[in-house]
């Protein structure tokens, strides 16, 4: 426990910031959308401007832009942006910051075994990104709800929303077993928004080209909007591989994280 | 009784040299010190007893309990201050201790107020803001607060100023006295010879020698400073027994191991002006053993 509460208080303030981020985000975009539904023809026209391979990497999709959900699932992409940082940055830095500010001596010669220290790591990630999710979700209901135009299914937007969570676990596991692989990480950003945005990237390629072999490596393609506002389900095989990799990331950085030698400094 | 027993110690870094067969045993009760100089494995063996690093092969136990296997369990009655302290920068100095204290199932309150006198450590300074030196302190509370039966001590006293060192060191010797077992590396001798019992000299990852220090400041060395009138053939003193031959003009030093009457007879056929015969220091004693070995 005490390890538990020593990461939740020093993951605090960040855990804010990017919960806050998220939040002005989403207030920021839905705020645009009386407006937008307003225009909404003129605006249409516009976009049918673009190239539809931009239009798809973009994820705009004309017809559906004029409801809520449909221009909540287009803001939506970024919003899952800015959470995947958070979770990956979380991920990479909750373990490899003890060797990185040399504390590993202090923490590995306590009495606990190093299963003990990844699972109050991992509890600790895990709340921080719960808050942040519960705290945005509210917000983006708020906010959806004094900006509708018409009724719109709730659960939809749930279910769009809930992806958010979903995305981050995948690369708070991705972040965590990179920084159980790799033996020093002396900053952590180059490496979590690099590989953020090139899976970001693939995924627009991915949603452009339409290949669905593209789709499995990035997680931002795990649940489309369009598929979910269509059939109101996640994709099978889709969620069975996210929650796959989560799996054997997590359980193979276990391994790993014990066996591993920490070396002075 | 054993507190530490290490067999046959190897851990190899792909081909950088580690240590290699490390076998000692340290006794209850004892203060064990354990030198060589930098990078001759002192740190890897003291590693591995803590299982921060895990061996190649061999073993160690603690308390009689592998020290791998029951690393967790072992740790609750090791205080460890390593020779260079890091904290979370941004606590202050009594939330790191009451986060190191947390992890031990007894209330160190007090003893963390006593520690902090006698270290004459400011409690409620940011960790970000204290010198090597008041670091080091925190280290030396840290490892202690939990009053642990082992205390493993890995070059504890650079960055610490005469004055401390001295009440560190009654700090060590009055845990000693309630039972503590004390291992401690360092390669400053003097600070070894002050404190420890026996010793274990480490050599390129390999154990040279484990001794008493009373023996090896007894082991028949004398050290021989003659100084005579008139230079003399560089090799009159160079006899059996006679090593670290040094002559500098019309002083002559060397350290002789054997029957005392042949140098003196030696001696008494030379004119001198001057003599000193004198017990060598443990530095000494090293430096022979190092070079010994070349």
């Amino acid at each position: 426990m005490n390890m538990f509460i020593h990461e939740l208080k020093a993951y605090r303030k960040s855990t804010i910031i990017w919960t806050c981020s998220l939040i002005a985000l989403i207030v920021l975009f839905l705020s645009m959308f009386p407006t937008f539904s307003k225009e909404a023809d003129a605006f249409k026209e516009i976009m049918k401007g673009f190239p539809e391979p931009i239009r798809k990497a973009l994820g705009l999709s004309v017809e559906s832009m004029s409801s809520i959900l449909g221009f909540y699932s287009y803001m939506f992409l970024y919003t899952t942006l800015c959470g995947a940082i958070q979770a990956m940055n979380l991920g990479t830095s909750i373990i490899s910051k003890e060797v990185r500010e040399k504390t590993a001596d202090f923490l590995l010669t306590k009495p606990v075994t190093r299963t003990k220290i990844m699972t109050s790591k991992l509890m600790a990630a895990l709340t921080c990104l719960v808050i942040t999710n519960v705290v945005y979700l509210a917000v983006a209901s708020f906010m959806a709800s004094i900006v509708k135009t018409e009724s719109y299914s709730y659960k939809m937007f749930f279910m769009i929303s809930i992806t958010l969570f979903f995305i981050q676990l995948m690369f708070l596991a991705l972040g965590i077993i990179i920084s159980v692989v790799v033996p020093k990480i002396k900053t952590v950003l180059p490496i979590s928004l690099g590989t953020v945005f090139t899976l970001f990237i693939i995924g627009m390629f991915a949603a452009s080209t339409g290949d669905d072999a593209l789709r499995y490596i990035s997680p931002f393609k795990y649940f489309e909007t369009s598929y979910i506002m269509k059939n109101g389900s996640f994709e099978l095989s889709f969620m069975l591989l996210g929650i796959g990799f989560i799996i054997v990331a997590i359980t193979t950085s276990y391994v790993l994280y014990s066996k591993r030698d920490v070396h002075a400094v | 009784m054993n507190v530490i027993e290490i067999k046959n110690l190897t851990k190899t870094y792909g081909k950088a040299r580690g240590i290699t067969d490390v076998s000692f045993n340290v006794e209850q009760g004892e203060i064990f010190g354990f030198i060589g100089p930098n990078g001759a494995g002192k740190s890897t063996t003291i590693r591995t007893l803590l299982s921060l690093i895990y061996p190649t092969s061999g073993s160690a136990t603690i308390f009689g309990k592998d020290c791998v296997k029951f690393g967790p369990e072992i740790k609750k009655e090791i205080g460890y201050l390593p020779s260079e302290v890091f904290y979370y920068d941004n606590m202050k100095v009594i939330e790191l201790l009451k986060y190191s204290a947390s992890f031990y199932k007894k209330d160190c309150n007090k003893r963390i107020k006593e520690l902090a006198e006698i270290m004459d450590l400011d409690l409620n300074k940011k960790i970000d803001d204290l010198s090597f030196g008041n670091k080091k302190k925190v280290g030396i509370v840290q490892g202690l607060l939990h009053e642990p039966k082992l205390i493993i001590l890995d070059e504890p006293t650079s960055g610490l100023d005469p004055l401390m060192q001295q009440k560190f060191f009654d700090l060590l010797e009055e845990e000693n006295k309630k039972g503590a077992t004390i291992l401690l590396s360092s390669h400053i001798l003097s600070e070894v010879q002050r404190l420890c019992n026996r010793v274990a000299i480490i050599k390129e990852g390999k154990i040279i020698k484990v001794e008493k220090i009373s023996t090896l400041q007894e082991s028949n060395h004398k050290k021989f400073k003659v100084e005579v009138t008139s230079k003399i053939d560089d090799n009159y003193f160079n006899l059996s027994g006679v090593s670290a031959l040094d002559i500098k003009g019309n002083i002559i030093s060397f350290l002789f191991r054997g029957n005392i009457n042949i140098i003196m007879k030696k001696i008494s056929e030379i004119e001198i002006t001057n003599l000193w015969i004198e017990e060598p220091d443990l530095e000494e004693i090293f430096m022979h053993y190092y070079e010994k070995e070349d």
